[in-house]
């Protein structure tokens, strides 16, 4: 009896199994993938990167800068804040609704472990013993009132306080330790790279992720200065100067207006000035281009509506969160 | 034992080529394989979403992606817009401000900023006959939307109306559009102003 | 063992099925070693960057992130598949008591391969890389690659087909099988990420299918097929089961593909959870393979210390086996800590190329050459010495690696460590693996001196009479070394 072919068809099939799971499948479920919309205000995401943007996708490319950076950001969890917006009429019973949720009472366990691995941009919850302090919190409002709870929990405090005749809302916030280092405020998901080729996710962090970097740092100017001398932003940087993407050249006329402005022991000497050449530029602006925070139907968050005063804090705080990490080994 | 290759001459003869042995593979491998596979598709029942291409960790199943999503209170109108523009924005203007002799303005009317009971009537039967809109007198008929629109699309061109250039009223829900439309009933006639004013 | 001993080959046939093979072996194996010397160079240059990261930064071609792929990708197809190939090639002739068929094609299809990695490490260098992990040799590398490879392959099927002895060693179905899968996945992989890219973090899937497929299917079926042979052949014993090893070739074959996504990897959660279960399911592999090799060499242990091969075709084994462990650890603990983003993966990755088949390829070689050139190496010392640089050069590397990759997973996991205390933490580690480095740096030239050095003494003493012969136009009696 021969059982060669029908060995070699099963030998076949086993091989042709993670073909199909791993080939097949992502290309018919995300490799058809379109642009969505973002939850907050609709707009379309992603949108294609710049032509700049994409010369200096090339540019990390061609470089390997993807052997030291990841960009995704990872999330462990979901947590809900309670988000007190306005007191409304009635605020002896806003009071005591407060006062009956515990809200900022000193923190459970698992809202310290959520706090600790997920506040990082977040203001400390006010602490209310007493009714004095309650009112205080009146104060200041929009407040989070009480902060990782899980959906149901949250849902159910915002009702109480409705019915205090408070508006209140459920904050979904993503937590976990890149987003508490301020590296993105939600994980990485499969739209944040649909118009990118080659798709570079990383497999190491030798440097910070840079999912969001364009976010912690929008200033091309502080990227080209970085390429050029990572050491003048962190001194014991292991990142390598990327030299060959700057040229030094005479001062013609006038300084050139690209010019980079460098610290005087870096600085060359009088007469000539350092300028980037197209690829640093390109790649300077693919850095900044790097945002993947938009909140996504897969990926949810709240973001602060856009008419609030607070529309930048986010971003503003998640930089100077960011400022010790971020140059480091960039 | 000495090793084959250092003690014999180059030139000696071929020892004999190996051959595989016939024993059986131990029973508690195969034990071992049967508990992996049954954690496995525990865990992976757990963890995967079961190939929903939306649910990503740390989300389990679709059912909790849908659960942590956003209130969509005055966030998400995007749906409301997209009717808004389609349908409402060629007599009512794409920004709510109205087109003379065609449909009066949304922008800070009563109408819009009222109950939400009043507004929800409007669209399901239409209006016809005189309305006052913001000190204005107009006497058009609108037209019924009732049969055209789905009650998630009604609550989100309304709420749309309702929290657009400047106007700040609570949002409208599918389910008040269907209790309103239940209502009602199989009514087809439009309604008059005066009816609606009645309604609180 | 008596059976076994009647069923040999007869010394007439091995010897026509070695030197039909001879030359080809020669040139694979020399390329090979020349491969891993210049390899572990850019590796050497790749680690020293982290205690100064202004070495060698001027020149655009030498920047980490060129110089780190190039090593990759010279470790992985110029030594890897390359001497893989050459053993594959070897075994398929001498199981099946035949001769290789058509050398020639396998002469052109080598050279081919290696015109192919030094176009493709060539254009990494200049900038031409994918983007892809263990994918980055250029579009036009991998043409002239694939159709080295289809000419190798060509040659051992044919060879398979025309063998005499119709009973099959499990080893061949292991290279039967690894024959098919590279230019499977090596297609799949070159036209969709290069030629006619999918679109999007469909990429990612494509590249961790081909990341997987072929350091956790096509290295541990062509590792295996050399680990299953030489280690009964060298302990001059019969191989424990048979069942055993055709359980590790079906689980491999299964599951080995399926192991290559991450958990934090921009993909829907099924495909994480399914390469975590992947991951587990090779407990059983794993356990069957530590069996069968304990149970064949059980009481022969002495022969390790007498065999250089038979040394190195088991200390490989055992990095397999502790290859597999590590990889079912990180892909446990990776659905709590990010653990995949750190210096772990790099320490696993090696641990699996250099520490599980590079290693079985050395023994393979000093095993399969001097039976093919009839000529024993010219110092066993320099075997030995090959020996422990190796095993010390990989554990120097991938324990420190290893570590740093540990320190690192926690230390990020607390959001209030800045992260420059974290790099600043690992930089010791990457300290002592730079050793590592440099050892096996020595090491493959030591590997390359004897490998060298036995071409010499094999060749030499002919092409001494071919000499003669030519000049004295006189008769002689061929040389014996």
């Amino acid at each position: 009896m021969n059982y060669g072919p029908l060995l070699f068809l099963a030998a076949f099939f086993a091989l042709a199994s993670s073909w199909c799971g791993f080939v097949l499948a992502p290309q018919l479920q995300v490799g058809r993938l379109q642009q969505t919309n973002t939850l907050s205000g609709g707009a379309t995401y992603p949108v294609a990167r710049s032509g700049l943007a994409q010369q200096g996708l090339q540019v990390y490319r061609a470089n390997g800068c993807a052997a030291c950076h990841s960009q995704q950001v990872r999330q462990s969890g979901t947590v809900c804040d309670v988000m007190l917006t306005e007191a409304g009429t009635n605020e002896l019973a806003v009071i005591s609704a407060l006062l009956r949720l515990k809200c900022g009472s000193p923190l459970t366990e698992t809202e310290r472990q959520a706090v600790s691995t997920g506040a990082g941009e977040r203001a400390p919850p006010v602490m209310v013993f007493t009714e004095q302090d309650a009112r205080g919190m009146l104060t200041r409002l929009p407040q989070r009132v009480r902060q990782g709870l899980t959906k149901p929990e949250a849902d159910a405090a915002v009702k109480e306080l409705t019915a205090a005749g408070a508006k209140a809302q459920t904050w979904i916030v993503p937590v976990g330790p890149d987003i508490a280092r301020g590296w993105g405020r939600r994980r990485t998901v499969a739209e944040d790279f649909l118009f990118d080729y080659p798709v570079m996710p990383g497999e190491q962090r030798v440097g910070p992720d840079l999912a969001n970097v364009g976010v912690r740092l929008p200033d091309p100017n502080w990227h080209l200065r970085h390429l050029y001398a990572p050491g003048t932003y962190e001194k014991a940087s292991t990142m390598p100067p990327y030299r060959f993407l700057f040229e030094k050249r005479k001062v013609r006329q006038e300084p050139s207006p690209d010019a980079l402005v460098l610290p005087p022991e870096l600085a060359p000497e009088p007469g000539y000035e350092i300028v980037p050449k197209p690829a640093a530029i390109a790649l300077a602006a693919y850095l900044t281009s790097l945002r993947a925070d938009a909140p996504l139907y897969v990926a949810p968050l709240t973001v602060a509506p856009p008419a609030a005063p607070a529309t930048n804090a986010p971003v503003a705080s998640g930089a100077t969160n960011a400022a010790p990490g971020a140059p480091a080994a960039k | 034992m000495s090793p084959e290759a250092s003690e014999p001459a180059p030139t000696t003869p071929e020892r004999a080529e190996p051959k595989a042995g016939p024993r059986a593979v131990p029973v508690f491998l195969l034990i071992l394989l049967l508990g992996i596979v049954y954690g496995g598709m525990i865990y992976f029942d757990r963890a995967s979403g079961w190939f929903d291409p939306q649910v990503y960790a740390p989300y389990h199943s679709a059912s909790e992606l849908a659960l942590y999503q956003p209130p969509t209170g005055g966030l998400d109108l995007s749906r409301g817009k997209t009717v808004y523009d389609n349908i409402c924005a060629l007599c009512h203007n794409t920004d709510g401000t109205g087109k003379p002799n065609q449909a009066p303005p949304f922008v800070g009317s009563d109408w819009v900023l009222g109950s939400p009971n009043r507004m929800i009537r409007i669209p399901l039967v239409g209006l016809a006959g005189s309305v006052m809109v913001k000190d204005q007198q107009w006497n058009l008929a609108m037209p019924a939307m009732g049969a055209a629109l789905s009650d998630d699309d009604l609550a989100a061109v309304l709420s749309y109306i309702r929290q657009s250039w400047g106007n700040k009223a609570s949002v409208i829900t599918p389910e008040q559009v269907k209790a309103v439309r239940a209502e009602i009933g199989n009514r087809t006639q439009p309604w008059s102003a005066q009816e609606l004013e009645a309604i609180h | 063992m008596s059976e076994a001993q009647l069923s040999g080959p007869l010394p007439a046939e091995a010897a026509e099925a070695d030197a039909s093979s001879r030359p080809v072996l020669f040139l694979i194996f020399l390329g090979a070693a020349c491969w891993a010397v210049l390899g572990s160079l850019f590796a050497l240059v790749a680690s020293i960057k982290f205690h100064a990261p202004s070495f060698l930064a001027a020149p655009a071609w030498l920047t980490y992130g060129r110089v780190e792929p190039a090593w990759r990708n010279c470790l992985l197809y110029g030594f890897c598949i390359q001497a893989g190939l050459g053993v594959a090639l070897w075994l398929l002739a001498r199981l099946g008591r035949t001769r290789v068929a058509m050398p020639g094609l396998v002469l052109i299809g080598t050279l081919l391969w290696n015109t192919g990695v030094i176009a493709g490490v060539g254009g990494v260098l200049w900038g031409d890389s994918t983007g892809f992990p263990s994918l980055e040799m250029p579009g036009y590398a991998a043409w002239l690659l694939m159709l080295g490879y289809l000419l190798i392959g060509l040659s051992g099927v044919l060879t398979f087909h025309a063998r005499r002895e119709r009973q099959l060693f499990v080893s061949q179905w292991f290279i039967f099988a690894a024959l098919f899968w590279f230019p499977w996945i090596y297609a799949t992989a070159e036209l969709l990420l290069v030629t006619s890219p999918v679109r999007g973090a469909a990429q990612v899937a494509i590249s961790a299918f081909y990341q997987a497929s072929l350091g956790t299917v096509w290295l541990p079926l062509v590792g295996l097929a050399a680990a299953f042979y030489f280690i009964p052949k060298l302990a001059q014993r019969d191989l424990h089961s048979r069942y055993l090893a055709l359980l590790v070739f079906w689980m491999v074959i299964l599951v080995g593909g399926w192991t290559g996504i991450g958990n934090g990897a921009p993909l829907p959660a099924w495909m994480p959870a399914m390469s975590t279960v992947a991951t587990m399911l090779l407990a059983v592999p794993l356990i069957a393979v530590a069996l069968n090799v304990h149970r064949t060499l059980a009481g022969r242990w002495a022969g390790l210390k007498a065999e250089p091969a038979l040394a190195f075709v088991f200390a490989g084994t055992l990095g397999l086996l502790l290859a597999w462990v590590l990889k079912m650890a990180l892909a446990g603990a990776d659905v709590r800590l990010p653990i995949h983003l750190t210096w772990l993966t790099p320490a696993l990755e090696q641990l699996n190329t250099y520490g599980f088949f590079a290693l079985v390829m050395f023994g393979a070689a000093y095993a399969v050459l001097p039976q093919v050139a009839q000529t024993e190496f010219p110092s066993r010392l320099l075997l030995w010495l090959h020996f422990w640089l190796a095993v010390s050069g990989v554990a120097l590397m991938v324990v420190p690696l290893g570590a740093a990759g540990a320190v690192e997973a926690m230390r990020l996991q607390d959001p209030a460590t800045p992260f420059m205390a974290v790099v600043k933490s690992s930089l010791p580690f990457l300290r002592a693996s730079t050793t590592g480095d440099l050892l096996l740096l020595l090491a493959h030239c030591v590997f390359l001196l004897n490998v060298a050095g036995l071409a010499v003494r094999f060749y030499r003493p002919r092409a001494v009479s071919a000499y003669a012969d030519a000049t004295a136009e006189l008769p002689l009696v061929e040389a014996n070394p």
